[in-house]
């Protein structure tokens, strides 16, 4: 008993009191916890289970089929970054939807693209705009496209081999790199340059924007390469199709150009330049 | 260095998130301690002998790793002359079947005298390769001094023997290069993934080393100058553009002197015909 | 202090002091005193070399200016033990931080870091303050803008075109708010910071340590030789200034500058 009254009656000052390391780092760390207690599934094998729950090729019954498939793109030329994507989303054999926005606009001069799980490029790339935003806001600065994207790329990096899909850009042009372009996948790599096609659709629209793509694009034939390379893996690549979403990333900040109906804009290359020729719409000439 | 910089794959412990990480790498630490099996155990890290299995299906191409395929694909060369060590590596970053990158530079710099170029699996390489070399900077900031080619050589070893015997072994493959500040002797590193370490008058990594090393068997003489292991480099670069069956899309080069690291030039667009 | 608030770190006294961290800015006080000045494209910082024994070999003891990163240099007056430690947290911070955002940090994020790890000392409970000012200067990648801010035992931080910390640094403070003009060249720049110092260090340029800092490039010691120059013509310029003095009209006022340093001693 008198060790409990001395206990209280003691000046509190000299109560030593003591904060586990846990409290410590809780006290000290400025940084709030965010988003990143993340559940992982209940099991031993996170990847593994998964990649059994998840793989609809190997197992066609699989319960949980993940929404993949994508075309996306984006490049940079002397004016800028255009970025580019179909809208298709789908699930095993079956179409989703045909109005996603792969496009995530991060903040005012930001974009990211989202290929891979739906659900994983959406969350992260959500979770990478709120980074982005503190960053802002502790260094009283706009965060650089490098800094942004090794953010991103250390994040996935932390959950390699747990199941992430992603294959995602990067664009935004700031005051000290200009215009930037970043591409960062959930195996962790992070790479910077002028071009890159990320998705299913991918080795389609490469082959039409590799070929006429130069520096010194004029906006508007950038504008219309970006769209037409879309439409090139949209025609070709049956996880691809819908909407071409274009933007194109200036000093600025970013614009948008429109979520186009591929379709109407297919007949229109067709017909009025006599592109797709193998595609006929004369129904009465064959036999 | 013990108390350095923190991989971001460090087993978790008690201590890990004491130390100056990124927030989320911190974070991500006690969320692994999180992952339970529904019994309430802890996950169990897998036993030696599983990695040793994954480590042969590797070296199989197992179809769980198709990036190890492009590993091999990826060039690495290193050459030591008398007063030099050439490093020189592929450009190309390769995802499955597309090239995403040809001016990709697979080396990084750890001080003024030491280089170390790097393929393996994505991801890995790069996260290994700054993370060595952050801990050689911080090094070099707190001593004054740069560690030396052998130290650092022997400091990765030990770091890649820690990690193989983790939970998520990194998957690089390394050449080390460099010339010792006070002596001025060039030397070379090999090292893997299974964190073998050998001193090495000069070395090649991947599918190169099939083509290369009998080629500076022949050639190569531990007196060379820099000139002539520009020479004995174009002969390696020429035979694998002659015969490796996936373009590399050049090489780059570079060479540690005394002086420090400089890049070299090489002519990448140079036709090579078979025979 | 028979009220034994200041015995425990982490409790205010009645009248709003933490006492601890009030005494460790006395520590600060007692410290070699250290000035950073701000020039049009460099920044300097300058330091009192603790006085050696005969024996201690000055070459190889360590110096109160030290770099956090090629780019950033951080002087101290106060413990200089606790400088260690307190260097060697912003050092690995500065790697951590090229490692996660690729590009190295800005002067501003190191000075938040070191006074936010002062910061932490005055608020947990079993630890003791950082008896410690800091003066850190450099210049960010890519900007020729000097930066040259102030931390203190607290964790306050601030931005300065000049400053001084430790012995004496109210005199040199003041000195410095007389005498600085902006856009400074780097001579009038390194000049300023040593004349500055002259005013409290009594054996002159041995006792003067010089760091300077120009955009892109990494710390720059001053030799003794160039420093020893700087000082002579110093001291020569004030003889003709107190000689001009008493062959001009008003003797007697021409002491001032001796007066102040008498002041101090």
């Amino acid at each position: 008993m008198d060790t409990l009254v001395a206990q209280y009656s003691r000046p509190a000052y000299q109560q030593n009191e003591v904060f586990s390391e846990q409290e410590q780092q809780d006290l000290a760390d400025g940084v709030p916890s965010l988003s990143l207690k993340f559940a992982m599934p209940p099991v031993a094998h996170p990847s593994a289970w998964l990649r059994a729950a998840t793989d609809d090729r190997s197992n066609p019954t699989c319960p949980i089929k993940i929404a993949h498939g994508t075309t996306t793109l984006a490049f940079r030329f002397d004016h800028g970054i255009i970025v580019a994507t179909d809208s298709r989303a789908t699930a095993g054999n079956w179409i989703a939807s045909q109005t996603v926005k792969k496009v995530i606009e991060i903040n005012s001069d930001l974009l990211g693209t989202m290929a891979g799980g739906a659900a994983d490029c959406q969350y992260w790339l959500a979770w990478l705009g709120m980074q982005c935003r503190l960053h802002e806001l502790r260094h009283k600065r706009r965060i650089s496209v490098a800094a942004a994207s090794k953010i991103l790329a250390n994040l996935v990096y932390q959950y390699k081999g747990m199941g992430l899909s992603m294959g995602t850009m990067c664009a935004g042009v700031t005051e000290e790199e200009g215009a930037a372009l970043y591409y960062i996948d959930s195996d962790g790599t992070r790479l910077q340059g002028n071009l890159f096609c990320v998705g299913s659709g991918q080795t389609f629209a490469y082959g039409v924007l590799d070929a006429e793509y130069r520096q010194d694009l004029t906006v508007e034939e950038a504008l219309e390469l970006g769209s037409r390379s879309i439409l090139a893996a949209t025609h070709r690549d049956a996880y691809s199709g819908g909407f071409i979403n274009l933007y194109h990333v200036k000093k600025e900040g970013w614009v948008k150009h429109g979520f186009t109906d591929t379709n109407p804009v297919f007949w229109k290359t067709k017909l009025e330049k006599g592109e797709f020729s193998n595609v006929t719409s004369d129904f009465s000439g064959r036999a | 260095m013990s108390k350095g910089l923190w991989a971001p794959r460090q087993p978790p412990s008690a201590w890990c998130w004491n130390l100056a990480w990124q927030a989320g790498h911190a974070r991500a630490f006690r969320l692994k301690l999180q992952v339970r099996v529904a019994s309430g155990q802890p996950e169990l890290p897998p036993k030696q002998a599983s990695w040793t299995e994954l480590a042969k299906s590797i070296n199989n191409h197992h179809p769980i790793f198709p990036h190890a395929f492009n590993a091999t694909m990826e060039v690495l060369l290193g050459i030591t002359g008398k007063d030099f060590t050439l490093i020189a590596a592929s450009k190309a970053a390769m995802r499955g079947v597309t090239i995403l990158k040809a001016s990709d530079d697979k080396t990084r710099q750890l001080n003024k005298h030491t280089l170390m170029a790097f393929n393996g699996e994505a991801g890995d390489t790069v996260q290994f390769a700054e993370y060595i070399q952050a801990n050689a900077q911080l090094y070099s900031m707190r001593n004054d001094t740069d560690l030396s080619p052998s130290a650092l050589a022997n400091f990765v070893r030990g770091e890649l023997a820690s990690s193989l015997r983790s939970r998520k072994p990194y998957n690089v493959n390394l050449l080390l290069g460099g010339v010792d500040p006070i002596t001025h002797k060039p030397s070379l590193y090999w090292l893997d993934y299974l964190a073998a370490l050998a001193p090495v008058p000069y070395a090649a990594h991947g599918y190169a080393q099939y083509y290369c090393l009998s080629i500076l068997d022949k050639h190569h003489h531990p007196d060379i100058t820099l000139v002539q292991g520009m020479k004995l480099l174009n002969l390696c670069t020429d035979e694998l553009k002659r015969r490796l069956p996936i373009d590399f899309k050049g090489m780059i080069v570079k060479a540690v002197t005394k002086d420090g690291i400089v890049d070299m030039e090489i002519d990448n667009d140079k036709v090579v015909k078979c025979a | 202090m028979a009220s034994g608030y200041d015995r425990a770190l982490s409790v205010f006294s009645p009248d709003g002091h933490v006492f601890q961290v009030e005494y460790a800015g006395e520590a600060v006080k007692r410290g070699t005193c250290a000035v950073g000045v701000k020039g049009s494209d460099i920044v300097v910082l300058g330091c009192e070399k603790r006085s050696a024994m005969k024996l201690q070999d000055t070459r190889i003891t360590p110096s109160k200016i030290g770099l956090l990163d090629t780019h950033v240099c951080l002087a101290f007056a106060g413990l200089n033990a606790d400088a260690r430690i307190l260097v060697d947290k912003a050092r690995l911070e500065a790697q951590s931080h090229r490692l996660n955002l690729e590009d190295p940090a800005t002067i501003e994020y190191i000075t938040k870091y070191v006074a936010g790890v002062q910061q932490r000392y005055t608020q947990s409970g079993g630890v003791r303050p950082f008896g410690l000012s800091t003066l850190i200067v450099g210049f960010d990648k890519g900007s020729q803008v000097p930066r040259l801010y102030q931390t203190e035992p607290s964790g306050i931080y601030s931005a300065w075109k000049a400053n001084a910390i430790g012995r004496s640094s109210k005199t040199v403070r003041e000195f410095l708010e007389r005498n600085y003009k902006e856009d400074m060249d780097r001579e009038a720049t390194v000049r300023l910071a040593i004349k500055s110092l002259l005013e409290v260090v009594q054996t002159g340029a041995k006792n003067i340590e010089i760091a300077i800092m120009a955009p892109g490039k990494t710390i720059e010691m001053l030799a003794v030789e160039d420093i020893e120059a700087h000082v002579k013509n110093i001291e020569q310029e004030k003889q003709e200034e107190a000689a001009k003095k008493k062959t001009g009209r008003t003797p007697g006022t021409g002491s001032a500058a001796i007066l102040t340093r008498t002041q101090e001693s």
